[in-house]
């Protein structure tokens, strides 16, 4: 049994330097799973997916214009992306989603990999989370979850993301409107 | 001399293999449109309408142009690269989220699904798929509503590509709308 072992050790350790390996790199993964929300769509009044991936945005950033101004701020705020990915869920009635639902994404999101941001809210109306992902000094992913009584969105932009411009891809590259602006400092007096 | 002969067998098997591979890919590649159209009709046990009824009913499928926003006529699809099906006045019963498992996985090998919107409510769905045609760009929009579906493919410059991605929904719908629309030019 000692000499299996002995026989063994160099293995095993290689399989468990391999498991920790791929745990962490999932942990680090700014691609979040969206497969749990699938359900929602036989009871929602409107279900949008959104896909674009790598490829994709590349051929955007090269044919973005650099003489139109918006178009020239797009392209800079895509050049670093790897990925657009959105999930949008509309409801007739309120309680079609639980909060499991929602912790199925949250989850995914935990420190110390992602932090989630404070300083962020949104114009319309409902709940917002916006998290990144730090690569080194940049942001290498980011993912926002928008909640509403009758709506539940996720957005998951993978690679660099430039946190100030973000606004200006809501209702382009299949980004939903979500009133993202920076939140003003509370006044405690 | 018995070494020399496995080796050669395996070799041979792979060979044969990876052809039988490679022949499945580019028929999967070439045939899709017709797999969709198959699939509406086998799932939802529809029959569509070809291009020869869309011909006889005096459209011209392939020079079509539609009337966009701002009234400008405008050409999405690059000259002679439509292909269209239409279900017209038939039923389209059936589990959509099934539906879509069974069209994703019919299409994941070769093409990108873009977008997808799906509404229970109101029993429509609407896919958008691309791929890479050469500098080109194959885009396949399937729209299933509760008494019609259309199934349209075409290719797209990548300039056109570019208007998809910005507005996914309205650039589908703007070239399903112009491979459909009679010609009265």
């Amino acid at each position: 049994m000692k000499l299996l072992f002995q026989k063994l050790r160099l293995p095993l350790i290689a399989v468990a330097l391999v498991t920790l390996a791929a745990l962490v790199a999932q942990a680090q993964d700014p691609r979040i799973q969206t497969a749990s929300l699938d359900h929602l769509a036989a009871k929602a009044s409107q279900t949008v997916d959104v896909n674009i991936d790598e490829r994709l945005i590349r051929l955007a950033a090269k044919l973005l214009s650099d003489k139109d101004s918006d178009e020239k701020e797009v392209k800079e705020i895509i050049t670093g992306l790897k990925g657009i990915y959105v999930r949008s869920f509309e409801f007739e009635a309120d309680g079609q989603y639980t909060a499991a639902d929602v912790d199925s994404i949250r989850t995914q999101l935990r420190a110390p990999s992602w932090t989630r941001m404070v300083n962020v809210a949104s114009k319309k109306e409902g709940g917002l989370e916006v998290y990144i992902l730090m690569n080194g000094e940049q942001i290498g992913g980011l993912a926002v979850i928008a909640t509403d009584d009758r709506e539940l969105t996720v957005v998951n932009l993978v690679g660099l993301v430039n946190l100030d411009k973000l606004a200006k891809l809501e209702g382009q590259f299949g980004v939903p409107e979500l009133g993202i602006e920076k939140a003003k400092p509370k006044n405690d007096q | 001399m018995k070494t020399i002969r496995i080796k050669a067998l395996a070799v041979l098997s792979v060979t044969l293999g990876l052809t039988f591979v490679f022949a499945l890919v580019v028929r999967a590649k070439g045939d899709d449109f017709n797999s969709v159209v198959k699939l509406i009709e086998h799932f939802y046990g529809v029959k569509h309408q070809g291009i020869p009824f869309l011909a006889k009913a005096g459209m011209k499928v392939t020079t079509t142009a539609a009337k966009i926003k701002g009234g400008s006529a405008r050409r999405l699809a690059e000259a002679g690269s439509v292909k269209v099906a239409f279900f017209e006045d038939q039923t389209f019963a059936g589990d959509f989220t099934r539906f879509r498992s069974s069209l994703n996985a019919a299409l994941s090998q070769t093409w990108t699904p873009l977008i997808q919107t799906l509404s229970a409510t109101d029993k429509e769905q609407t896919y958008i798929f691309v791929r890479e045609a050469d500098a080109k760009y194959n885009v396949l929009v399937i729209t299933i509503e509760q008494r019609e579906a259309t199934v349209v493919q075409v290719t797209l410059s990548p300039q056109n590509l570019l208007l998809l991605m910005k507005d996914p929904e309205g650039t589908g719908k703007n070239i399903t709308q112009e491979a459909t629309i009679i010609d009265q030019e």
